[in-house]
């Protein structure tokens, strides 16, 4: 049986809110990574915050603590590296 | 998430249409550059702009606009961003890397016309285009003839006004070049109603004169071995340079560099040692054009540095800062923009020079020539390209391409043989 990998993908009402906690995980060394939202997390275009499972509490933390305003965490399935798409 | 319908919609675009690009970006972006291993933290700034590309920086040129400023839309790297940001203005690039504006362009462009034009006047007829929106003015030039009709059409939606590009080098013709940089700035100064000052284009010669030595400095990472930063994200950051604001740009791009620079003080690389080092030269790559990069990396190469528009072309070479006359400081512009060796002079040999210098720069392993289709003035040079760097003994392929996924299988088994005779 294959193991399925997840991506966790943070999702914000605006980008300002977004940077905001990246500046936050980033000054805490939590690994996060900009990343645009897939459409399968929002139908709407701009950025989220990509981050690993092992911080997400940590990420949840910061979040309270500061104040910022999300709209979610989605799970995805990772997907296979599709090396011939382009846009 | 960030809604940016009604902006789009004020804009007079096509939503439905939009949405489309709106929903592949993330998966190609996702396909081609998250997943790289090891990028540099630094890329982060960047992946915020993709990430926003058709919403923050298109609402801040909304802003300067309705502050009172004009915004002006450019397609080539010959035309003098000092100029148009001494008037007050703000100079963009347009959209045209992806084939989703092609069809948009066939409808009034002939089928053989470069996918750069097609996708260009494509992104503007068909709306789904912020930056073609926004902008006041086009500037063109006469690059090409593709172009120079190109305007003619986007001229009945917006004013364009072209710049007559030498053919040659001579002496009468950086004059030439001169009198033209000077003609633009009267008419951006009509247009935008503010008058250019010698010490305000000053400031703006310095400004972009950093732009361009943080990308210079971004390059000279490229140099060592290991590579620090794939091609492709280095080709993300050129392309993102000329959307950008240019001060925050060149201090993104710097805080970029001090990452780079610690890695290789490390020895940290993201591809092995030993990996062939590819130069790529010819056409243009607009975002999202990552079609070759991307091949040529999933292939076991690292591209090393790129003699594009979308690379050395448009940072090499500063203008000298010392003139304090309008008279000087455009004498100065003029010889700086007539050291760029575009195709569309003639004789250009001194753009197989510089092919000839990155090469050894660079440690280059070899060359990868990529034309867009229908460009006969890049695919006519290729042969004396080739010529010149056999007799350098230099390993050298010439690619012809579109921005279409068809001939994909086709390039990779190409470039995957040519990788496989440069393995070391």
């Amino acid at each position: 049986m294959t193991t399925k990998h997840f991506n966790f993908y943070i999702l914000f009402p605006n980008h300002q809110e977004g940077l905001h906690l990246h500046r936050k995980l980033k000054e805490a060394n939590v690994k996060c990574t900009i990343s645009p939202t897939p459409r399968e997390a929002s139908s709407f275009c701009g950025m989220s915050l990509l981050i690993e499972e092992e911080n997400l509490d940590m990420a949840a933390k910061i979040i309270k603590e500061n104040n910022i305003k999300t709209e979610g965490i989605v799970k995805l399935e990772k997907k296979p590296s599709i090396w011939n798409k382009t846009c | 998430m960030a809604d940016y319908r009604k902006m789009w919609s004020d804009l007079g675009m096509d939503l439905e249409k939009h949405d489309l690009l709106c929903e592949a970006l993330p998966d190609a972006f996702g396909a081609i550059y998250m997943s790289q291993e090891n990028r540099p933290e630094g890329m982060d700034f960047f992946n915020f702009v993709v990430s926003e590309i058709h919403g923050v920086r298109p609402a801040e040129l909304i802003e300067h606009q309705k502050n009172g400023g004009k915004v002006f839309g450019t397609f080539c790297v010959y035309v003098p961003d000092e100029i148009i940001f001494a008037a007050g203005g703000i100079a963009t690039g347009l959209c045209g890397g992806s084939q989703f504006w092609v069809a948009g362009g066939e409808k009034v462009l002939p089928a053989n016309t470069c996918p750069l034009i097609k996708a260009s006047v494509g992104a503007r007829l068909d709306g789904t285009c912020p930056f073609f929106k926004i902008a006041d003015m086009y500037i063109g030039e006469t690059t090409c003839d593709g172009k120079k009709k190109a305007w003619e059409i986007l001229q009945q939606e917006v004013p364009v006004y072209v710049m007559d590009i030498p053919q040659m080098k001579r002496e009468k013709d950086i004059l030439a070049w001169k009198e033209e940089i000077r003609l633009l700035l009267k008419r951006i100064e009509e247009f935008t109603g503010n008058k250019v000052t010698p010490e305000i284009l000053a400031e703006k010669i310095k400004m972009i004169n950093n732009k361009r030595k943080a990308l210079a400095r971004l390059y000279n990472t490229r140099k060592s071995s290991p590579v620090p930063i794939s091609g492709k994200d280095a080709l993300l950051v050129t392309q993102i340079a000329f959307y950008d604001d240019p001060v925050r740009n060149a201090e993104q791009v710097n805080k970029l560099c001090d990452e780079l620079e610690a890695r290789i003080a490390k020895g940290e690389g993201v591809f092995p040692k030993n990996a062939p080092r590819i130069l790529i030269t010819g056409t243009p790559m607009a975002i999202p054009n990552w079609k070759l990069h991307h091949i040529i990396e999933t292939s076991g190469a690292a591209v090393v540095v790129e003699e594009l528009c979308t690379g050395t072309r448009y940072f090499e070479n500063l203008v000298d800062e010392s003139g304090k006359t309008l008279d000087e400081q455009i004498k100065a512009l003029a010889e700086r923009y007539m050291k760029t060796n575009c195709a569309c002079f003639t004789p250009n040999t001194g753009r197989i020079d510089d092919i000839l210098r990155l090469v050894k720069e660079y440690h280059v392993d070899g060359v990868i020539e990529c034309n867009l289709q229908f460009c006969g003035l890049y695919s006519t040079e290729a042969y004396l390209v080739q010529q010149k760097l056999k007799e350098a003994d230099v390993p050298y392929m010439h690619l012809e391409t579109d921005y279409s996924e068809q001939d994909l299988e086709q390039i990779r088994t190409r470039v995957q043989a040519f990788i496989e005779l440069l393995e070391k």
